[in-house]
């Protein structure tokens, strides 16, 4: 097993063209004289070996053979012929579990990786993951990847096969057939027939392992858009010690639960893991986990706002001494950039959906438009300035509690209005700016209109002593149209059912509004957010906990 | 450098596919109504298609579309019906 490629063309652009003029495998060998164990010659017993396998514990060479002969893949995430070879042999996979013989890979990667790069190439055999130093591919005295073992019951080589050969694979494949009695299912004719391999790092000195590790580490951000860990925007790469900090000391194992659509796991480590890439704090993470578990209540219906045609969001609403405590912004510019805590935690939250939940956009999330806020979207109520009492206050929690409210909903209309001089003339405007969010006809809306009014707006309603009640109801007051005029384009059953000069509301009850205090000092901008719809999603509060 | 994943790496076993059937002659399918509008008409017209080929139907209906089906809903639907069609959306 000597034949073997560069590896330098798959190091980082930047050190890729330096590394391949010094470090091809064969000048490597002549520098270094790196020593090789000798393969294990055929009919002799294959190397022991206990590795940890992505679908959890460890797998061993009697695992693999307990049930009858297997075919052993060695292979690796840098090396593309090892990619060509695992998306060949993908198929295969299904019928020879069938007859008796079980595919197995070992990659030279962390576990991760090796999952990775397994799900991209649609293998679905048996992955294991072998990191530096590679015990096991010496032991199997690996110069070159990929490189396929058949071991037959007893666990001894019973024939090899090196680079993608499809003529020895095949061959591989149909004895390990023969020895079961099974019809061998066919590999692919497609060409290439054969492809070189690549070294295997089992093979790499000390010094070529720094140089490769380097050169990732210059691409850092460029391989974490690669592992899919991004919501389109650069992150902040989850390192072990990143995730550490977040966790600060916390069961890492604990779970959340099951996160829609896809049901992955949110064990506070991945959750954390989230947090980092968000670019969170540590001391944002007790909302971050609030938020998740707020999100993940029957009542929420992550699922349906998860993968719905609807723009949905999720708004993050954190309330009481934590906002203030970690900084979450609910003054100027509070629904824009330029607030680490309320971006941050808002991404960390869309990123246990769409990477832990697999709710990725374009796959199973089907917004066929999305909004912005998708990305994260996260504030706090200016609980100091408002004339109300905080939402949470209003949800039931005291006043010192700190909560993190959820809601379902698409992006924010902005409402001017710097003319109104009382405040029934002001509720009326805020009231029918609402009126066309869903869609101009639907009324009722049947759900949540969520609406962050600015400090003016606020004020003009504290002078003359209206609490959030009555502005609500002045607001559902004021928005009603007659049936025939709503009759056209996507209107409800109440319109049709109705008679034509009945008054129909755009909302079932005042509760159906949600009023949050937040904004800059100046400005008379008010802002509704359209609902998300149809999928009886609730808005739910959960206390965090934190203290301070 | 090691990372902490944010995904779920645990591979789930693939569910076995149900053996294909080659012809609607004496089927009995399950038509699923996620209750997403004009669905039902969706499987009305279905329904008079399979039964003009031999078939036998019965209707099932999710509690709520946006969420999923439940396991009872599921299992009514595998111990039925030999084929199942799923009216998605509006």
């Amino acid at each position: 097993m000597s034949r073997s490629c560069s590896r330098a063309g798959t190091l980082g652009a930047a050190a890729a063209g330096s590394l391949e003029a010094r470090w091809t495998f064969a000048e490597r060998r002549r520098r270094y004289g790196v020593a090789t164990v000798a393969a294990p010659a055929p009919s002799t017993r294959a190397p022991s070996f206990a590795l940890p396998s992505t679908t959890g514990g460890s797998v061993g060479l009697d695992d693999l053979v307990s049930g009858g002969p297997a075919l052993l893949v060695f292979a690796s995430e840098e090396c593309p012929t090892c990619a060509l070879a695992l998306r060949r042999l993908a198929p295969i996979v299904a019928p020879l579990h069938d007859a008796g013989v079980r595919l197995a890979v070992v990659f030279e990667d962390p576990l991760d990786v090796a999952a990775r790069v397994a799900r991209d190439t649609r293998f679905k055999g048996t992955v294991l993951a072998e990191p530096a130093p590679y015990d096991t591919s010496r032991a199997y005295g690996l110069d070159t990847l990929p490189a396929t073992f058949l071991l037959d019951r007893d666990g001894a080589v019973a024939g090899t096969a090196v680079g993608w050969d499809a003529a020895a694979l095949s061959g591989l494949v149909g004895e390990a057939c023969a020895a079961v009695g099974a019809r061998p299912p066919e590999i692919t004719g497609e060409p290439p027939r054969t492809k070189p391999g690549c070294a295997a790092k089992s093979t790499y000195d000390e010094e070529m392992l720094a140089l490769i590790e380097s050169a990732g580490a210059a691409d850092e951000m460029e391989d974490m858009f690669e592992r899919g860990w991004s919501d389109g925007l650069p992150v902040v790469p989850p390192t072990r010690s990143r995730v550490d900090a977040m966790l600060a000391g916390r069961d890492p194992r604990r779970s959340l639960g099951d996160v829609p659509p896809g049901m992955g796991e949110a064990t506070l480590e991945r959750v954390a893991a989230c947090a980092v890439l968000a670019g969170c704090r540590p001391e944002y993470f007790p909302v971050v986990v609030a938020a998740v578990e707020a999100a993940l209540e029957e009542a929420f219906n992550l699922n349906g706002q998860a993968v719905t045609t609807q723009p949905a969001g999720q708004l993050v609403i954190v309330g009481g001494p934590v906002a203030e405590a970690i900084g979450v912004h609910s003054g100027m510019g509070v629904l824009g950039p330029g607030w680490r805590a309320n971006l941050t935690i808002g991404r960390a939250l869309r990123l246990v959906v769409t990477l832990t939940g697999g709710g990725a956009p374009g796959r199973l999330d089907r917004s066929t438009l999305g909004h912005p806020g998708k990305l994260g979207f996260c504030i706090a109520e200016d609980e100091a300035g408002s004339p109300w009492e905080p939402l949470h206050v209003e949800r039931g929690f005291a006043r010192d509690d700190s909560v993190v409210t959820v809601v379902g909903c698409d992006a924010p209309l902005s409402i001017s209005d710097h003319r109104a001089t009382t405040p029934e003339e002001l509720a009326h405007v805020l009231g029918w700016a609402g009126a066309a969010t869903w869609s101009p006809n639907w009324w009722p809306l049947g759900g949540t209109s969520v609406y962050v009014i600015c400090p003016e707006h606020q004020a003009m309603f504290g002078a003359a002593g209206w609490s959030r009640q009555r502005l609500r109801e002045a607001m559902f007051d004021a928005v009603r149209k007659p049936a025939r005029d709503l009759r056209l384009g996507e209107t409800t059953p109440q319109v049709h059912a109705a008679d034509p000069d009945s008054l129909i509301t755009k909302w079932d009850s005042p509760d159906d509004i949600v009023l949050l205090a937040a904004g800059g000092e100046a400005g008379r901008y008010s802002a509704v957010l359209g609902p998300c719809l149809g999928m009886n999603s609730q808005m739910v509060s959960r206390e965090v906990a934190w203290s301070t | 450098m090691e990372y902490v994943s944010p995904f779920d790496e645990r591979r789930r076993a693939p569910e076995p596919l149900a053996s294909r059937r080659d012809t609607l002659e004496g089927a009995c399918v399950a038509l699923l109504d996620i209750t997403k509008r004009r669905g039902d008409e969706f499987l009305d017209r279905i329904e008079e298609r399979l039964r003009e080929h031999g078939a036998d139907t019965f209707r099932v209906v999710k509690e709520i579309f946006s969420k999923p089906a439940e396991p009872e809903l599921i299992r009514r639907i595998a111990n039925r019906g030999d084929l199942a069609v799923e009216g998605l959306a509006d």
